[in-house]
């Protein structure tokens, strides 16, 4: 019998390609936080760029809902991102915006920092009380760090949004433009779906982060568009409407597409080596 | 400001968001395993089903503030229109359970019902978790409504009166306080709970004492944002 051996399969070589998108959860915690602070400071800048700033804080505050719910929130995926910005992220605004004309320094406006501080220490107490033993005992590794960073996000969220409205995060302008007008509602329940949307949609076993920080991105687009439809009858002006419709339709077509293409080349992991299994 | 306004203020934010926390825990939530019928509540997180009655609470208080000055009138009124809010889901939940799905509304946490004294265990489908609202999840679920409604009209008076807030920003800060005590008291009830029958509901001081803390720490932010002196609005 002529037992012909078949060749050992070759071993398999797992190549390790560094990317640079994205970065790890810190990293991005810090470029974010970094990028959205600058940002907020300068109320002076075009409204695009402040919209950066609203990707980048809407970003991580997706990158942190998703790392504080990995661990079996359920239902409570989309209750978190509504605490972090309704919750935290408006009393955060509301104080910032009070402070705002504090700590003058040319264009720089450094008083509403005093409002993300507050939340980011409010989100870490209450993290670490949820967290303590004696206490609710949640159990979740750095749920101190996730909910600190969940108040900052939501608050530089809100604050800038507001900024892209009023023009500036001075108190009087924003309640005329951004509150009295209703459009805060929008601005509110937009930035918590772009915080929880992502996770909300993507759990599961074959959840990629960098798939699902895609849809945050994407849905940021869509708050740009609304915002800039928003600032053509607001302080805005007709010029910085169209100049934000035009990026939000920009951002998420890029990101769509690239959204459903990586689903569609992800998806085939799935079927392809055939670990879902049809009933026969 | 005057310091005893201030006070009033973030006394009246601190009751109410504990107050909030308080209602969690009397809501009969259900979460993902209801909105298959094998547990007992409605079929959502514990904060949607808060935040839903809260904010139409708020509505009904809003709609009175504007007649009338006295605080007790529009927490009342608040929690009147949480409680009719929480009375129309479980009604319309119960439609849905017991002609949709078939199922008969039972406790899957007593053997028999502690309001009306009926059994539960022989009508409850074996290897679940109860099914539908049973008549005391719906009357625990009306007063947690009821609690969680006054504590955001609470909040929402002593804003718009005290604090001199316009109605719409009042609006939004009553809705955000309720909103982050809710979910401390969320992650305490860890997915579902029935009413105050249930024995998770023991762990309830727990969790009022982390909202105390937090709720004292939004009061107070607010509180210094009304110190700068730029808040203004003239609502009354």
């Amino acid at each position: 019998m002529g037992h012909h051996m078949p060749p050992p399969p070759p071993e398999e070589v797992v190549v390790v390609v560094k990317k640079w998108w994205p970065p790890d959860e810190t990293r991005l915690g810090i470029i974010s936080a970094v990028i959205a602070v600058l940002i907020v400071i300068f109320p002076g800048l075009p409204a695009v760029i402040k919209a950066i700033g609203v990707i980048f804080a809407l970003v991580w505050g997706a990158d942190s809902v998703r790392k504080t719910s990995k661990y079996g929130l359920g239902t409570g995926v989309p209750s978190i991102g509504y605490f972090a910005v309704i919750g935290y992220g408006m009393v955060g605004a509301f104080t910032g915006m009070a402070f705002s004309r504090y700590g003058h320094l040319g264009p720089v406006e450094a008083g509403v920092l005093v409002g993300v501080l507050f939340m980011a220490i409010t989100g870490y107490i209450s993290g670490i009380l949820a967290n303590t033993p004696k206490l609710i005992a949640m159990k979740i590794p750095r749920l101190e760090r996730g909910m600190m960073e969940l108040g900052a996000a939501g608050t530089l969220a809100v604050l800038l949004e507001c900024s892209i409205i009023a023009g500036t995060t001075r108190w009087e302008p924003v309640l005329e433009n951004g509150i009295n007008t209703g459009v805060i509602a929008v601005i509110l329940i937009l930035s918590s779906l772009a915080m929880f949307h992502p996770y909300n949609a993507c759990l599961g076993p074959d959840e990629i982060r960098e798939r699902t920080l895609k849809v945050s991105v994407e849905i940021s687009g869509l708050i740009c568009i609304i915002l800039g439809i928003a600032s053509l009858v607001t302080l805005g002006g007709m010029a910085t409407g169209i100049q934000m419709i035009i990026f939000g339709v920009i951002v998420w077509l890029v990101f769509y597409v690239s959204f459903v293409r990586a689903a569609i080349r992800e998806s085939h992991s799935v079927t392809g080596t055939g670990l879902i299994k049809t009933i026969e | 400001m005057e310091p005893t306004i201030l006070l009033i203020v973030l006394v009246c934010v601190i009751l109410g968001g504990v107050l909030a926390s308080l209602g969690v825990h009397l809501l009969p939530v259900g979460g993902a395993p209801a909105a298959m019928g094998t547990a007992t509540g409605i079929a959502t997180g514990a904060i949607m089903l808060m935040f839903g009655s809260a904010l139409t609470g708020l509505f009904t208080a809003a709609t009175v503030a504007m007649f009338s000055n006295s605080i007790v009138l529009v927490a009342l009124s608040g929690a009147v229109g949480a409680m009719l809010m929480v009375s129309i889901i479980f009604l319309f939940a119960n439609v849905t359970y017991i002609f949709g799905a078939g199922c008969v509304p039972v406790s899957g946490r007593v053997a028999v019902d502690p309001i009306t004294k009926e059994l539960q265990t022989p009508y409850k489908t074996p290897q679940t978790d109860g099914h539908g609202l049973p008549s005391v999840c719906l009357i625990s679920g009306i007063i947690g409504g009821f609690i969680g409604g006054f504590g955001g009209a609470l909040i929402y008076f002593a804003l718009i009166n005290y604090a001199k807030l316009e109605y719409a920003m009042a609006g939004v800060l009553a809705m955000g306080i309720i909103l982050a005590n809710a979910i401390i008291a969320a992650y305490n009830i860890r997915g579902t709970i029935e009413g105050f029958h249930d024995p998770k509901f023991r762990t309830t001081p727990k969790a009022l004492l982390v909202c105390f803390v937090a709720s004292l720490l939004c009061g107070i932010a607010i509180v210094l944002a009304l110190t700068t002196g730029v808040i203004t609005g003239g609502a009354v």
